[in-house]
Formats: structure tokens, sequence, C-alpha cells
């Protein structure tokens, strides 16, 4: 397979990588651009470790190629906030102790922060476990999870 | 020396305090080990053995070696030294070179400039194998007629311990009741898998960076592979994605290092894809328990005769201790007279298993629970009133005949299960099932976990405390931070005895060249060993502070008083009166002083041995009790867990939000063990592959954890803490299966209570829906 230019943007940057289009996104972020907020764990889509936003969907970027995002938008964890300016939804998971080992957390937090920019009311604590279905962790039992999503969906749409 | 804070006075202990290390992991800039980038680097990949079990006749890789782009194809004809790892036992090799015992056993390495030349190059290594009957049965693999899988045979270990009279115990019970257990190969799941990087410097040191559980340990078994002075390898293995006991033994380190020495200088990656890590990796030990256990009418436990099979597959890893472990708590934590505990720690060629948070507790709590519940039955005694009256209490006798010394909180955990408001309207849950079809139960159990090493065996702990420009320190712990926030322990500790802020706490684990050995992160033993060792090195830093203040002010250093995280002359002084910890740094900086001190810490030790059986008994122990809701579907036998009382005896609490955290996490994984969970091995060939097979619990099957500490604080802890990390996934086990029982009638004693088993036995028992 020959290797090829393809653009896209990444939590608003535009990016040009010169690969090969059949490689997965997550590969490409993770060695290529040094985004490596996102993990690969499973490598077939069960786990959701590698979540990003693609276009405003939350997908599993093992699942897709790079060859697929010719021209879309694209944010990481890296694009949601950085430990001096932490996005609300991380501030909740420090608040509530909703990371331990930390290493399912990028993914969870992608997908949360994709959930509550979606809908436009408090979800119940079994909307936000069906919205974060996709996610495995091993090591917090999810509670603490659930409650710092609830958290931040309170504090968006109280407090604002 | 010692450092004295009054309780009142705490100001962080028993707090809800954040972890140190959370800004970097929930905004992902925290690198694991391979999130790490090296310019030049090279991928490394492992061949496996094709076969459970081989003998290996030829292994060519003159195809491989001439592969373009392959860099080196290593066999066991390039291990320079001693080539076996293992903790206890280093009976598996690192490269086999005459037998395969097991799929996960490597046979070569390749190092190569892209991960799919690397992958190519495994194709064209060529093994001639002479295919073995996998043994398979722990039972079969005891007997003289199975193939011997190592020159030992096939028991690698049996421990025994017998007090009383169990055969006249028996005789004159009141009631007996006698079953077997089967329980599951669960699987770590850690959500990142092995990997991590090795790299020959320039100054011919290596380093090897790789997630672990114990980096000087790690170090020594790559020196001994390689015969190399273990001063010139740096291991690296804090931050870790996950262990749970997993990454305890050698996962990667010593492939990285071989491949290493072959690479010119060119550090080398290995990062296992997940069907790899279910191949490699170890697993919890499946067990056959058979448990026969007598009262008398009055509820009291007199005897318990124990048979227990671990299956370790085909290395001992840890497999031994965790089948000790077993037996000093196959009785819980009551007083049984009369006992006869017997445990076989067995070789098969069914994969490789060896440390699991619990130890090989999990098994046998599940039938010591299970067998008190159906005693109470019998007797028609409340589950809580017969464990209640059993349980041993602090200067009692445990069932191994030792007298506990130190804090034992089984009995408040009950008391409290008994006063939970889950517990005390359980009819009034139960009465309101979701959907006619389904069945609502509410089970309780409780179990208890050795905190450290045990008897006999090494267990000390230090730490090093820096005082840094600006007056911050750097508390320095080899004991690495696996997820469960020890790292964050560490950091209240040294904040309590030093008087300063947590922010002004700098903390450092898992790396051999900046931290000193500080024993292993498993056991349970962290929080106490760690913490303990941050005392023993705390009054050294005071004491540093303080001399220091005193030549200062030039006054006599009993004239320096440490208040409020600042050094008071006590009496008049030309200049100022006070010094902050940055003026005492700024003054040992400009006159070239040292800033760092040490402080070591030897785990305390029972009294006495139990037989001949290493590492038994233990000195303190964790408890905990724990109550369920479950709600079972007659239609498909699927099993929901609801609400979950978790209450743990850890001692005094050092971090609120961390032990809810432990608690929460290990009765979810509790719960996966008990209903989901299970690698399967069929003939040696793993059918598990991935998590599309492996069902872990997720979001959605999440219950209502709800968390009630019980504080029985242990005078040998630090401000009066023990341990927790593995008993909080416990007794959950067997309160599901009890809670299964109490809302449909049927037991479950083979795990996990997968749907279609428990509705097999309930169209067995005709508890069927029928409208």
């Amino acid at each position: 397979m020959n290797l090829k230019e393809i653009s896209f943007t990444v939590n608003g940057q535009s990016v040009c990588v010169f690969t090969y289009p059949a490689k997965p996104l997550l590969d490409v972020l993770r060695e290529e651009l040094n985004l490596t907020g996102s993990k690969e764990c499973c490598g077939k889509g069960e786990c959701g470790s590698c979540s990003v936003i693609l276009d405003g969907e939350v997908v599993c970027s093992c699942l897709v190629l790079v060859g697929q995002v010719e021209g879309k938008d694209i944010k990481t964890i890296e694009g949601i906030g950085d430990p001096d300016h932490l996005d609300p939804l991380q501030e909740a998971f420090l608040d509530c102790g909703a990371t331990q080992c930390g290493y399912c957390t990028p993914g969870i937090i992608v997908a949360a922060r994709a959930y509550l920019d979606r809908i436009q009311h408090i979800p119940t604590h079994e909307e936000i476990k069906d919205a974060l279905a996709g996610n495995l962790c091993r090591c917090t039992g999810y509670t603490k999870i659930i409650q710092a999503v609830k958290k931040a969906a309170e504090q968006q749409f109280i407090l604002r | 020396m010692s450092v004295q804070v009054e309780p009142k006075k705490l100001k962080w202990v028993g707090q809800r305090v954040r972890r140190k290390d959370g800004p970097e992991k929930v905004t992902g800039s925290l690198k694991y080990m391979t999130d790490y980038q090296f310019e030049n680097m090279v991928w490394g990949r492992v061949l496996r053995s094709r076969y459970p079990y081989a003998r290996i006749k030829r292994i060519d890789t003159s195809k491989a070696k001439a592969y373009p782009g392959v860099i080196c194809v290593l066999t066991h004809e390039d291990v320079p030294g001693f080539n076996g790892f293992g903790i206890v036992i280093p009976d598996q090799p690192v490269l086999c070179h005459d037998y395969v015992r097991c799929m996960g056993d490597a046979v070569a390495l390749v190092a190569a400039e892209t991960e799919e030349i690397a992958e190519e190059a495994l194709q064209l290594i060529e093994v001639d194998y002479e295919v073995l009957e996998p043994v398979t049965d722990p039972e079969e693999a005891i007997k003289d007629s199975a193939p011997k899988l190592h020159p030992s045979g096939n028991i690698h270990s049996r421990v025994h311990v017998k007090n009383g009279d169990v055969k006249k115990a028996f005789a004159e019970a009141d009631v007996i009741v006698e079953n077997t257990y089967y329980s599951p190969r669960q699987m770590h799941a850690f959500i990142e898998t092995e990997g991590g990087w090795g790299i020959l410097e320039e100054d011919g040191s290596l380093t090897i960076r790789c997630p672990g559980q114990y980096a000087f340990r790690d170090r020594l078994q790559i020196a001994r592979v390689l015969a190399w002075n273990p001063e010139r390898i740096r291991v690296i293995s804090n931050p870790i994605g996950g262990g749970f006991g997993g990454k305890d033994e050698i996962t990667v380190q010593i492939y990285l290092a071989l491949l290493a020495l072959h690479t010119g200088g060119r550090p080398v990656k290995i990062h296992y894809k997940r069907e790899e890590s279910v191949i490699a990796g170890i697993k919890r030990h499946p067990f056959k328990v058979t448990m026969k256990t007598a009262a008398k009418k009055d509820g009291t436990l007199v005897a318990n005769k124990v048979v227990a099979f671990g299956d370790t597959g085909a290395y001992a890893s840890l497999g031994g201790a965790v089948i000790s472990l077993a037996i000093e708590h196959s009785c819980g934590p009551y007083y049984i007279p009369n006992v006869d505990l017997e445990g076989y720690c067995v070789y098969t060629n069914n994969g490789i298993a060896g440390a699991f948070r619990g130890f090989g507790v999990n098994q046998v709590c599940l039938a010591i629970e299970q067998n008190i519940d159906m005693i109470a039955e019998k007797l028609g005694m409340d589950p809580i009133e017969i464990r209640k009256k059993n349980v041993y209490h602090q200067g009692g006798l445990s069932s191994m005949g030792h007298r506990v010394t130190t804090s034992v909180g089984t009995w408040k955990t009950l008391d409290a299960a008994e006063n939970c408001e889950l517990w005390k309207n359980r009819e009034k849950y139960k009465a309101n099932p979701s959907e006619p079809w389904k069945k609502r139960g509410i089970g309780v159990a409780t179990s208890f976990h050795g905190i450290g090493m045990g008897f006999g065996l090494p267990d000390y702990g230090a730490a090093t405390i820096e005082l840094l420009p600006g007056g911050r320190f750097l508390v320095g712990v080899c004991s690495e931070d696996i997820g469960q926030g020890n790292g964050t322990v560490f950091a209240i500790v040294a904040a309590e005895a030093l008087q300063c802020h947590i922010d002004d706490i700098d903390v450092i684990q898992g790396d051999t060249r900046r931290t000193i050995d500080s024993g292993t992160v498993s056991a349970s033993r962290s929080t106490y060993v760690g913490g303990n060792s941050v005392l023993a090195a705390a009054p050294f830093m005071i004491k540093l502070l303080k001399s220091t203040a005193a030549e200062i002010f030039k006054i006599d250093v009993d004239l320096v008083e440490l208040r409020d995280g600042k050094l008071w002359a006590k009496v008049p002084v030309e200049g100022k009166n006070v010094l902050t910890y940055a003026d005492i740094y700024q003054y040992l900086y400009e006159h070239r002083r040292e800033t760092k001190v040490e402080g070591h810490f030897m785990v305390p030790k029972a009294e006495k041995q139990i037989g001949n059986n290493v590492g038994m008994p233990h000195h303190v122990y964790g408890y905990q009790t724990h109550v369920v809701l479950v709600e079972v579907d007659t239609l498909t036998g699927e099993t929901e867990v609801l609400r979950v009382v978790s209450i743990p005896d850890c001692g005094k609490v050092i971090n609120l939000q961390g032990l809810e955290g432990q608690a929460e996490g290990g009765a979810v994984m509790g719960m996966g063990y008990t209903l989901y969970e299970d690698t399967i091995i069929e003939r040696g060939i793993f059918k598990t592959t991935n998590f599309t097979n492996y069902i872990l619990p997720t979001f959605k099957e999440t219950p209502i954890i709800e968390t009630i500490p019980i504080e029985e604080a242990e005078k040998t802890g630090p401000f009066g803490a023990k341990g927790i990390g593995e008993v909080v996934m416990i007794p959950i086990i067997a309160a599901i299966v009890q809670a299964i029982y109490d809302a449909t009638g049927v037991r479950i004693n083979h795990l996990p209570a997968t749907p279609e088993r428990v509705y097999k036995a309930m169209k067995e028992q005709g508890v069927i829906y029928r409208g």
C-alpha cells in the first residue's frame, strides 16, 4: 500500500500526515502527532479507551482508519483541557475521585464530554450509565465516575 | 524517635483528599511507559508456543534473521545468564529450550524496524515440536500416571494445618454440611496491557521502563538473566495502568533487556495487543474446594475440614503463596477449634496463574461463608447472629491457633451490617421486584485478609524525604501507585507529620535510581508499610529542620519549636525569631549540605509460625462485611446486583476518597468474578481471546454502592491505618451467591453464576416462572 498525504483538524489545528491510509487513527494520533492521551486497550472497539470525537460523534479511534478522516474534525482528550485549564468535567472527576489508575480516564472523559454537549438536561444515573456503556474501567467500580458526570452536568445546566 | 500528632488535631488524615496525580490523569497528559517516544526506536515481539505442551526439537531462525528490516532474533542460546524467572522459584524459562508448557511460553524474540516486519519475522521462525498430551486437571496431574511437567513433579506445594481433634468434633456435632466449590480463572483485565521500553544507555547501563509492582525485584530478576550487576540496571515502573497483582511477576522486562543488548543502542519497545496479554499474562488460580463444616445446636462452629486444589498452570510464580494464604483464611475470621486444612498447588498446562487481588482468599471465602449460611438455615439462626457468635476478637485465638493481638473489626462490621438500612428493611426491598418474573434476595458475608508477607518472609519498607527549594518536600517510596492512590496516602502522611500543606509535598515512586527499596505493591501492604516508612523518615527531617534552625538562631536545639509548619525560637534571638522551611533550605543550600533523609520500617511479625508453613500467620489483618441485594430473572437466569453495602475495617482511614474508591472498585470486581468472568481454557488452548468473550462489568451493571468504614485503629499502623486493597472484593462473592439463594432457592457452587448455570439450577429444582 502506498503512503498518502491526509489532512484533517485535531483540537482546532490543521494537521497533515504522510502515512498509510489504512493505519488506525489511534496509531496516527499517538505515534505521529504525539497525542498519547488516547490509549489502546482492546484494539477492537470493546473498551472505549481510545475514544475521540469525530465531527461531533464519539468513535473508537482504533476502529477508524486515518484515510477515513480526510477533511474531518477531531477532538481528543488533549483538546478538552490541560492541568492548568481544566474542563469543569475534569474538575468534577478530581473532586469526586473518579480516576484511579487513570488509563481509561481520557476515553471516559471524551465520551462524557460529548454526551454533556449533546443533551440539554441534567441526566439521571441511568442515562449516564447508558451514555457511557461503551467504556470499560477496571479500578473505580464506575460509581464515582457517574457522580462526577452528574456533578458536572448540574454545574453546566444550573449554575452557568 | 517518633512523630506524635494528637488525633483531634489531624489536618489531612481521614479527610477526602484529591489525588496528587489527578490533574495529569484526567487530562491525558500523564505519560505511561508506552506513551513515551524515542528517536530511532525499534519494535520488539515475542514468538509464543504453538502448543500447550510439546518438546522442542529444533529452532531455526535463519530465515527470520535474513528478512529485511529485522535487527535481531534471539532464542535461549542468547540468554547470557540464568534462563528463568519467577518470584519464588524461577521455574519459568525466559526463552524455552527443551519444552513448552503453556500457550504463553516464549520461544524467541524479534526486534525489527516496524511492528509489521517484526510480526512477519515471527512467522519465519521455524520451530519443530513433538506434540505432547497436555495435563489439564489438577487432580489428574497429581497422580503417578500423569506426565511430570517439572523435574520435581506436578505438586508445586502442599500446605497442611491441623488443630484439635476433627474426627471427634464431627462425631459430636449437631449439624454438618459438606460441599464442593469451583471457582473461575479470573483475568486481571487491567486496561493497560503489558509493555515498555528497553534502552542500552551510552554509559553501558540499561534502563527498563515497564509498569510493575516491585521495581527492585524486577531489577534483580532481569540481572539474574543477564548475569549483570543489578546496579547497572535502572527500572522505572511507575505509573501503571492497573495491576491487581497481574504485574507483580515479570511481564516484558526481561525481553526488553535482552533485545536492548542486540539493537546497537536503539531503544526497543514492546506493547502487547490484548490477545497476547490474555495468553501470556498470569490469571487468578481456579480452585476446587471441598469443605466440611460442623456446628453445635447453638450455632457454635466446632470443626472444619478443607481440601483445596489450586491450578497454578505451567509455572509457580506466587502459586505456593496463594495456596498458603487460602488455607490460612479458609476458616474465615472465626474461631473454630478443630480444623484439618489441606491445600495443593498443582502444575498443569493451563496457562499460568499467579498473584491476583485477594490471593486465594476469594476462593475459600465462598466455601466457608456458604457452609455457614447452610448451617444457620438448618439451625434456624440469623446469618449475622451466627457470624457474630463465632468471630474472634482482638486478643483471641484464630482458627490457625494463633493469638491475634492486632485490631479486629469483624464484629463491628457485622453489627453495622445488621443496622444498615438495606438489611433492616430487607423484606421491603425484596417485596417489590421490577417485573413479576423476577425474584429478589439479600445476602451477607464477611471475610478478612492478611496485610503484608506473613511470618518468615522478608517484609520491610523505606522512604526518603528531601527538602526542596521553596520549602517543599519530595517524598520517595519505591512501592508503585497501581491506581489505588498510595502516592496520595504517602503525601497525606508526610503533610501531617511535617505540618505542611499537601500541595507542598511531591511524591516519587517506582524508580530504582531515585527511590529506595520499599518492597512490593501487593498483599494490601503499601499504606501500612509505606505510611510507616514515611513516618520513620519524618523525625529525621524534623531533626534536620530544628538543628538547622538552632544554628541560624544561634541557640540550643531544645529551644527551637516546630509549630504550624514553622520553626520558632523559644527565647529572644538576634534578627527574626521564626523561620520557614524555605529559609532552612536556603541556608542548607548555601552551606552545601545534604537536605535528604531516609527512614526504614520492619514489618512486625506474629509470635510464631503455623507449622512448617512459611508466610503463616500474618500479624495484621483487614476485615470486611458486604450486604447485597440482587434480582434474578427466572426466565433467563440472569442476576443483577442492585445494591451493595460495603463495610470495611481498614483501621484508621487515611483518605476517605481513596477508601471509597477501593470499596467501590472491589465490589464491582467481585461482582464480575461471581457473575460473569472466566478465562476459558480447553485442553490447554485459550478459548477466551479478548473482551469480546471475556465479560467485564460495565457502567450498565453498576449497583448502588454505599461504604460504611469501621475504623478499628491498629496501634502499629500509620495513624492507626491497616490495609484494604484486597478484602474489599472478597465477601461480596459469597454475599451475591447467598442472595441468589435467598431469591430463588438455588445454591450455585460453581462460579461464575452465569445465567446458564442459574437457569439450569432453577430448572432442576422447579423454580421457574409460570405467570
